[in-house]
């Protein structure tokens, strides 16, 4: 999101300097190359075993051999995290609508939500394994508890936080309540939902590698798990990098859904 | 819903001992009444007391927002059962949807009526025009400054065209000086349709300053104590201490609140 802003605010006011995206952008690659040159130097000046800790040659290099097995694991981790995470989204939003609705839903089920959300969610995996066996669904249902508490609860703040009084106004201009959910309450709520979904993304990123490590036999975690069983350091380092990737293009994909979803929030500094 | 049904008339608003309590048994809170109001169409009529004596709940009862515990309320004769449509309302927060421009916000009013929207259009065009608005159209409300988000909120309790004004203390968050000039133009905009407004306020100057009559209300549960008929010309200064009759009116309205012990000295 902070790249997406300085790209709007740098409106060429500048004159020749680069652009401020491009110059944060550069300093990245310069200080990762930095990092790189660092550590493959001192792997080769203490002599350390590829096996123990591979240089940042072997693994680019092991990246770009095996490109095309990893974008395999990487399509398949981004399936199940997009299923996940949406199937989050679709229960979490309505859910909170409906508790925030009725009084009585609200005291009857917040302690249970309350529970369930500081509940480790990974300690349901053995338990979903037994009942659905390992699979992509398992790590799906898992990314889905991961998500959908940070999603359920910013979006009913987002519902509470409409004041109410606007009601009034538009119970006089006789609204429905479908009328009044579709043009006031959901959009009002949106950069809350907004919120809750960003953090959503990062807990299902997270969630959906732990998922694949323990109950999965496709993605990028169970591809790290195979290769640490061979102790296929390369491989192992190749697929962190790539699900660092895939992290990085739901996180960018969520900020760019905000930018276009809600263009009335663009109040950039 | 023809919006030129009302046009040039604004509605008559009767109450008859309406009394709020919220709540029941040992937490009943009884905020407000028996008070009897009679506002004649097109009558601008400020409400003026201390602070919590029921002035935005008299409110909300005439308006049939919120249900009456006892009395009853005729809006042009005919008996309040559900919130009435033809009219606007401004409170003293704008209201307005973050998420809606300024005239997106204003015509709002067309979409959830379902009215006409080029003639709609028209109508907040002028409105804006009116309001010294112009320019800010396409602005979020965030982009505008305090005054001109209220006036966007004027607006659009205007757009549709309703007999009948509600206004809760709707300059109460503004400077002084966007306060002077918004009575100013609201007083015009009056002028020009003459529509049934009931103001609440808790200003002195701003009741005196826009009303024909000014009911004074004690402390909760507020009752009507005074009924002042103001009889300045009109459109008003933006100094009303020109008008010497302004500090006599001023004077009676302080004495009062000494009397209730609104003030104390």
């Amino acid at each position: 999101m902070a790249q997406m802003s300085t790209v709007e605010t740098s409106g060429g006011t500048r004159g020749p300097a680069l652009p401020a995206w491009l110059k944060s952008g550069l300093l990245t690659i310069v200080a990762v190359l930095i990092v790189m040159g660092v550590w493959q130097v001192a792997a080769i000046a203490f002599d350390v075993p590829v096996w123990l800790v591979p240089k940042p040659s072997d693994f680019m290099a092991r990246f770009v051999s095996d490109f095309p097995l990893l974008l395999h694991h990487a399509f398949e981790t981004s399936k199940t995290l997009l299923m996940g995470f949406a199937l989050g989204v679709l229960i979490a939003v309505p859910l909170a609508f409906a508790i925030t609705s009725f009084g009585a839903l609200e005291r009857g089920l917040f302690p249970v939500i309350v529970f369930l959300n500081i509940m480790p969610k990974t300690v349901i995996g053995p338990i979903l394994i037994v009942w659905f066996g390992i699979g992509p669904l398992v790590a799906v249902l898992i990314v889905f508890l991961m998500s959908f508490f940070p999603v359920l609860v910013d979006s009913m703040s987002g519902f509470r936080a409409v004041d109410p009084r606007l009601y009034y106004i538009t119970r006089s201009m006789g609204a429905s309540p479908a009328q009044t959910f579709f043009r006031i309450r959901l959009p009002a709520s949106m950069d809350h939902i907004f919120a809750g979904m960003k953090i959503g993304v990062v807990k299902a990123v997270e969630g959906v590698i732990i998922a694949e490590f323990i109950a999965s036999s496709a993605g990028l975690g169970y591809l790290i798990m195979r290769a640490s069983g061979f102790m296929d350091m390369t491989l192992m380092f190749s697929g962190l990098i790539m699900a660092a990737l895939v992290a990085l293009v739901f996180n960018s994909g969520m900020s760019i859904a905000e930018v276009v979803l809600m263009p009335w929030a663009r109040r950039s500094q | 819903m023809d919006p030129q049904k009302n046009q040039g008339t604004g509605a008559s608003i009767v109450a008859r001992d309406i009394t709020k309590i919220y709540g029941t048994g040992a937490d009943a809170f009884h905020a407000l009444g028996p008070i009897d109001l009679d506002i004649k169409p097109g009558e601008f009529v400020s409400l003026i007391g201390p602070s919590g004596c029921g002035k935005s709940t008299t409110m909300l009862l005439v308006s049939g927002l919120e249900p009456i515990s006892q009395g009853h309320v005729e809006i042009d004769g005919k008996p309040l059962t559900k919130p009435i449509s033809e009219i606007g309302i401004v409170f003293q927060d704008h209201l307005l949807l973050d998420f809606r421009t300024a005239i997106q916000n204003v015509m709002l009013q067309q979409e959830i009526r379902k009215l006409d929207k080029a003639d709609m259009r028209s109508r907040a065009d002028a409105l804006f025009e009116q309001l010294d608005l112009v320019g800010a159209e396409d602005k979020y409300p965030w982009q505008l400054s305090g005054g001109m988000r209220q006036r966007v909120s004027i607006a659009r309790a205007l757009v549709h065209d309703p007999s009948m004004l509600i206004m809760d203390e709707p300059f109460g968050a503004l400077d002084a000086i966007s306060r002077t000039q918004i009575r100013h133009d609201l007083e015009m905009l009056w002028l020009a349709k003459r529509k049934t407004v009931l103001f609440i306020t808790h200003s002195i100057e701003e009741a005196v300053g826009l009303s024909d009559r000014v009911l004074v209300m004690s402390k909760s549960p507020g009752c009507i104590v005074e009924e002042i008929s103001i009889d300045l010309p009109r459109p008003r200064p933006a100094h009303l201490g020109e008008y010497p009759e302004f500090a006599v009116y001023a004077k009676k309205i302080y004495t009062i609140f000494e009397k209730l012990g609104v003030y104390n000295f």
